[in-house]
Order: C-alpha cells, then structure tokens, then sequence
C-alpha cells in the first residue's frame, strides 16, 4: 500500500507493506535517530512524534502515519540550530551510552509541549516511557528543567 | 522482535462496513484502536487489521454521565475536562498509571477492553463505574459490561463504538488500588470499589477484582452481603475477607494463590477505607 506522510516537514509518497511498523519504515527512509530497542512498547528508544503527540514507533502500524505528521529527532532542530531540550541535554551532561537519547529528547519535548511548567515529579512521570540502563535520571530531569526555563524565555517553542 | 502476520490494512469509512469485514473474515479479521496489541500478539490466522480511528469515535462528551468514544486514547481522555472532573478524578488517577505516556498516547479504551488482558486496571475500574457499552454486531446494542464479556465467552465478537459511564449522586466514592512489581509492569492484583449511601448504609456497591489471574470480574455475593450494611470497621473487615475468599485466585509466575487472596483482603479494605472518608464517614 501507499501512504503520504509528512515527515520532519517534508511530504512524501511512501510504499509500505500493511503490516509495517512505523519504525521500520523510518530506518528505511535513513532516519537513523529512531533506534530499536526492546521493540515492544517498553523502553522508548523508538519514540517519534505522531500528529504532535510522542509515540512508541516499534508499536504503530507504519500506515497510521497516512496523512499525518511524524518528527523524528532528526526534525527537531530549525535553522541550523538544535531544539532547546537537544541543547539541554548536552550542557546538562544527560546523556552516557546515547541509546536512549533520541526518545528520549522526543519524550521531553511532548512533556514540555502540554506542561510547559512541569515540576520535577511530573518529569520523572513524563519521561517514565523512556528507558535509560546508564545514568540515574538525574541529569536528564535537570536538562528538562533547563529546556523548560529556556523555552519559557521565548525560545524554539517545539 | 514479534513477526506480524498483518497482510491487509483496511480503514472502513463506516461502523456498518468494519462490521461486514469482521463478519466476513472471522478470525481472519482484528478490530484496531492504536493497535498494539495487533502488533504484539500477532497470530497466524489473523491477516487483516481493521482500523476503527478514521469513524469518529474520539470524543469525550458529558451528558450527564460521561460518553467515551471507543478510539479514543488514554491521553485524550485524561485531557478531557468532564473526564478530570468525573466523580472526584478517579478516571485521572487510574489511567495516568495505566502503561506509560508514549503508550497512553497511542492506546485506546475501546481497545483495551476488546484485547481484555486479565491484569487490566481499566476493566474492574469500569465496571464499579457502571459502565455500559455501545455495541455494534449488524445492529446497534447498550450491554452491561457483564453482558458484553458473556457474550465474548460464547464467541461473539461486538464492535464496541462507545463507553458509558453513568452520572452519579454526590453521596457517591469509587476506589481503586493495584498491586504490581514496579510501578511499570502490570497489575499481580487490582481492585476497584463503589459505593453510593443513603441514610448511613450502602445503597449501590460494586466491587470487581482483577488479575486473579484471570479476567477481571464483579464480586457480586461480596456486593450483596455488603449491600444495606453501614461501613463500620467490622463490617470493611468482614467484607474484606469474604472477597479474599470469594475470588478465583489461581497460581502464575507472578504470585500464588495465597498471596493474591492476601491482596484482595488489604485492597479491599484499603478501598473501602478510602470510599469512607471521600464520603466523610458513614454511619
């Protein structure tokens, strides 16, 4: 079958088999951000924004993203510059091995998106879909923090 | 990772039509809301998912009592004033802990209900909710929950297209309380309770257990015993330890028998604790 799906802002016409996972089709089409880890829905190595929203890729159909939007992290930064959680994420140090850092990054911008504002519970709550076997979360709730302080001073809003 | 044996991706454009392919495929055929389960339990015989998202039936609507399209996702639902406001924000306090944010977003209500996994939190929350269910098999149909699951027993497949959860009185508290490895695996043992009370006794009591490990279910001889009783301490114990009883606790690798029967116990009663001072005492 043939989907049209726009992604990271450009529109394309896809062939997909009916049965694909959204993440295959990405690796396929070289967006190498999307990384498979547990490919079952658990640990968010996969996560992409669907329509806006963040999502286990490796546990939507490739055909749900017919007529939608997908962002991968490779889509987050505009104009040369890096979205304000991906800076974050380096000055803060949130990040060891990287495998988990792309969902990561895409599940703090969701968070970010409907609470601008979060505290630090509502983060480690937000980002409880994303697994990391390296640190202990605490350098990546401090980037949020700062992605969140950064972005309320009227930076990239996402 | 899982295969999927998915060959055909149908989006029907209408209730009717997902119905006749269902119908006519059997088997070969699987209603899809976000449609994780399609992917994860994929089996050989089903060749063909049928998404149920292009019909309009992602809505949250208070009319009175609360109507839940069937696609619609566990995110929307917590984004949904009457949702958030519905008797004391039990729905927010459930469905926040169901899964995890990536996957709330994809995952629906209808389809959690169809995929009817037994350590399910939302299925013994709906049914002390009351809820009722929109159904479709070639025509429309409202079954109680109980219905509904009967009916899947005697291998009947009916669309669900919307959840009805009805409007309660104030002297009314639901509870809810689940037991589980870690905060992100699934449920050893859940209990949902509710009760309405009038003149100091317990007027409408639904209590359901699920994961026992089997499907969730209502503990009716529980709800009746409880049922015209005041909720003193005596009474939350003894009803406590008859649901510990009355359950149909079985072994698997997640707990024993036992243990689980211990959880139904504590839960109950930590349950029913809870119900008394939402209420503010009942005496």
């Amino acid at each position: 079958m043939t989907i049209t799906v726009t992604i990271n802002g450009t529109s394309k016409r896809l062939a997909i088999e009916p049965g694909e996972r959204l993440f295959e089709l990405l690796r396929r089409e070289g967006y190498m951000g999307v990384k498979t880890g547990c490919g079952t829905g658990d640990c968010g190595a996969c996560a992409v924004l669907l329509n806006g929203r963040a999502v286990n890729s490796c546990i939507v159909f490739a055909a749900k993203a017919d007529g939608g939007e997908v962002t991968t992290v490779e889509g987050l930064e505009r104009d040369g510059r890096l979205h304000p959680v991906q800076e974050a994420f380096l000055d803060e140090g949130g990040i060891q091995c990287g495998y988990c850092t792309p969902g990561m990054v895409i599940g703090a911008v969701d968070l970010l998106s409907r609470n601008p504002e979060p505290t630090e519970d509502e983060i480690r709550q937000g980002l409880s879909g994303n697994l990391c076997r390296c640190t202990g979360y605490v350098k990546q709730v401090r980037a949020v923090q700062q992605a969140a302080a950064a972005m309320k001073g009227g930076g990239n809003d996402g | 990772m899982v295969p999927t044996h998915i060959r055909d991706y149908i989006r029907p454009a209408s209730v009717e039509e997902a119905w006749n392919v269902l119908a006519e495929r059997g088997k070969g055929a699987k209603p899809i809301g976000g449609g994780i389960d399609a992917l994860l339990y994929s089996v050989p015989e089903t060749t063909a998912a049928v998404d149920l998202t292009g019909l309009d039936l992602s809505y949250v609507r208070d009319e009175g009592g609360l109507a839940i399209g069937a696609t619609t996702t566990f995110t929307e639902i917590l984004e949904a004033e009457p949702a958030r406001a519905f008797l004391g924000g039990i729905l927010v306090e459930v469905l926040e802990k169901v899964a995890s944010p990536l996957q709330r977003n994809i995952a629906t209500i209808g389809g959690t209900l169809g995929s009817a996994h037994p350590w399910s939190d939302v299925i013994p929350l709906l049914y002390v909710l009351g809820a009722e269910l929109s159904l479709f098999d070639g025509q429309a149909s409202r079954l109680s929950m109980s219905e509904y699951f009967a009916r899947r027993v005697s291998g009947e497949r009916p669309l669900i297209t919307e959840i009805g959860l009805p409007a309660e009185g104030k002297a009314s508290a639901c509870a809810f309380e689940e037991f589980s490895s870690t905060g992100f695996d699934v449920a050893v043992l859940n209990c949902a309770a509710f009760l309405s009370v009038e003149s100091g006794r317990c007027k409408t009591v639904r209590i359901s257990i699920g994961g026992t490990p089997a499907l969730a279910t209502r503990l009716t001889p529980v709800e009746e015993a409880l049922n015209g009783s005041p909720l003193d301490d005596g009474t939350i114990e003894r009803i406590a330890a008859m649901a510990a009883d009355t359950i149909d606790a079985r072994d698997d690798r997640r707990a024993t028998a036992g243990y689980r029967r211990d959880l139904t116990r504590v839960g109950v009663s930590r349950c029913l604790r809870r119900i008394v001072e939402q209420l503010g005492g009942v005496e």
